[in-house]
């Protein structure tokens, strides 16, 4: 397996680096939104003397640094890509291939991220300096950032795939998968940091678990938690990256028969 | 005979598809109940084929022959019936199935556009897990038999439609199968690019002993390649034997080619000795019954005697055997 990976990083990485440019442009227009969040809660804040609850301008400068960082890392397009795999035929020569089609896109995903995140972490840093951003993290956030980040990336994947497979049974993948991105957007912690969405829709954003793929990384990394209340998050986080695996596995065996079922 | 590597059995598949109507009410009519209809694509075939033969898979559009590979493959799962090939069930994909067998579709492709094909062949190497000496000897004996010197370093996308194919096809045969499912290889390829693919074909055949069963609409692919062929309409088995036989059993004529000398065709009335169906100055074809072909023949060099400079009696050219055969319906079989 490791062999199968090394060589389909080797193409991957290629493949990718023909479209560096393009990358490098959508991960600055990615950028863009956290920053207007963020300049807009600067906004706010000011007018209320200089906070907003427990955060500070340097705090939301922080966090949405941080939730950029995490965004990129845990961001996934698989619904998007599968749907036009499904509908161009491009499925079916993997399926006759003795590897889960899942390896291609886990390859691709990493490797774009490989490509963009120096120059993301170039931006950021112009970021956090202008807005003179404060980190909290202690070096045991940074180490338990780590794990987190994988959780959320993880989940963000895995959630994206379960959604893709819906391509095989409606041809309006498009429709579905944007209801989820919306509901990334508003739970996932874009429009406000996690904590101070006000008491309903913070029980309802730690009961989903969008949240748990952008906004808690974000908040470890930004030191906003206590690390007891960390591990309990990247614990959760655990939890629904084996929820979303088990349920994975089980729409993907009744999809591809399905799909395999009315013609291929 | 040892083992069959393909065996089929009442082989059926059935897709029901939903007829979409014109219109807001049948839009919402659907919403409550909707259109089905079934198409029997492929409606119960049987056949069996021994290792290391090369079968013409013949029928019209339509016919059921892409689904029938499609089956084989182990893409689809059937209706009903049964298929064996290298003693799998195809339709559970296992993984020691999926290393042994190809299905290369002249109209899909499956390398990656943006990398050379060198290295989609690499890729495929691990993921089949094919050790590097048989890679390099497969590969190396891919390029020759197929030229791609110069072709599997540039991107894929950069290729030509009949470049591009012959390096699917080397694609398709990283992991040397010992079964090929190919369906219209040579789609949409110009005359000698087709004869290089049906000579690359033959030529893999004799090496390495792999079993093919192929589709093609183009007659000289099946005449190439293949001594038996299966023809099948509608869904249904309509033949199964010797490419040979196929115009005997077929077509219940020959066609007698008489070539008369200088001004003698005005004179004689050929409709006599058979059907006229073609006159080009001197040179006429007549169609005649099989059974009474040699007779017919006969008494032409004997009645026109000095006016005959050239006669030949020949079977009906398959394409015309091959028509008449998809505009009937079920003739029956040979085994
Ligand atoms: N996925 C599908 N859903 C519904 N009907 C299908 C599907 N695939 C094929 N069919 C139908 O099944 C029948 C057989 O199709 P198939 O593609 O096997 O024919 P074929 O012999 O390969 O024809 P051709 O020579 O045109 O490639 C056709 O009537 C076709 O419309
Ligand atoms: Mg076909």
């Amino acid at each position: 397996m490791i062999d199968v990976y090394r060589a389909l990083f080797v193409g991957q990485i290629q493949a990718a680096s023909q479209y560096r440019v393009q990358s490098v442009l959508w991960m600055l227009f990615s950028v863009i939104r956290p920053v207007i969040f963020l300049a807009a809660w600067v906004a706010v804040a000011n007018a209320q003397g200089g906070r907003v609850a427990s955060y500070d301008v340097r705090d939301f400068a922080a966090y949405y640094v941080a939730l950029s960082l995490v965004s990129n890392l845990a961001t996934s397009w698989n619904a998007y890509d599968f749907e036009f795999e499904v509908r161009m035929g491009r499925l079916s020569p993997k399926l006759l291939r003795p590897l889960h089609p899942i390896h291609y896109a886990v390859v691709e995903n990493i490797v774009w991220k490989m490509t963009t995140i120096i120059p993301l972490l170039i931006v950021l840093g112009f970021v956090a300096v202008t807005f003179d951003a404060r980190f909290r993290a202690t070096p045991v956030h940074l180490v338990l950032f780590v794990p987190s980040v994988i959780l959320g990336g993880s989940l963000a994947f895995l959630g994206g795939w379960v959604i893709a497979t819906s391509a095989f049974w409606t041809t309006r993948v498009h429709a579905v998968s944007t209801l989820w991105d919306r509901a990334v957007f508003i739970f996932a912690g874009q429009i406000a940091p996690l904590a101070l969405l006000p008491g309903a829709l913070q029980t309802i954003a730690l009961v989903l678990p969008f949240g748990y793929m952008r906004g808690v990384p974000a908040e470890i990394l930004q030191g906003a938690v206590d690390v007891p209340t960390a591990m309990l998050l990247i614990a959760v986080q655990a939890i629904w990256v084996a929820i979303f695996y088990a349920l994975l596995q089980v729409v993907w065996r009744v999809g591809v028969r399905q799909y395999t079922g009315v013609g291929a | 005979m040892g083992e069959p590597i393909i065996d089929v059995r009442d082989l059926r598949k059935t897709f029901r598809v939903t007829e979409r109507q014109e219109g807001l009410a049948a839009t919402l009519r659907s919403f409550v109940r909707r259109q089905r209809r079934d198409v029997n694509a492929v409606a119960g075939i049987t056949f069996r084929i021994e290792a290391g033969e090369v079968v013409g898979f013949l029928g019209p559009n339509g016919a059921g022959k892409t689904t029938t590979l499609k089956v084989l493959s182990g893409l689809l799962y059937p209706t009903a019936g049964e298929a064996h090939v290298l003693g799998f069930v195809p339709w559970r994909r296992e993984n020691a199935y999926l290393q042994q067998m190809t299905l290369l579709m002249g109209n899909r492709t499956q390398l990656v556009w943006d990398i050379p094909a060198a290295d989609s062949f690499r890729v495929l190497q691990e993921i089949y897990g094919v050790p590097d000496e048989s890679f390099r000897r497969t590969v190396g004996e891919l390029t020759e038999l197929l030229e791609l010197q110069d072709l599997v370093h540039k991107p894929v996308r950069n290729l030509s439609l009949g470049e591009r194919m012959k390096v699917e096809f080397a694609a398709g045969l990283i992991q040397s199968p010992r079964v090929a499912f190919l369906d219209e290889p040579t789609i949409g390829l110009d005359v000698s690019m087709q004869s290089r693919i049906r000579r690359f074909v033959a030529e893999y055949n004799r090496r390495t002993g792999a079993t093919i069963l192929l589709t093609s609409h183009y007659m000289d692919d099946v005449v190439a390649l293949c001594r038996r062929v299966i023809v099948i309409h509608h869904g249904h088995l309509l033949y199964d034997g010797p490419l040979a036989d196929l115009a005997e059993r077929m077509a219940p004529y020959k066609i007698i080619t008489a070539t008369l000398r200088d001004g003698a065709a005005a004179t004689i009335d050929l409709a006599a000795y058979g059907t006229v169906t073609g006159r080009d100055e001197g040179r006429v074809t007549l169609k005649v019954d099989r059974q009474g072909a040699p007779e017919r023949a006969a008494r032409l060099v004997n009645e026109l005697g000095e006016n005959l400079a050239d006669i030949s009696v020949e079977d009906p050219p398959i394409e015309e055997v091959i028509d008449r055969v998809f505009s009937e319906e079920r003739v029956g079989t040979a085994t």
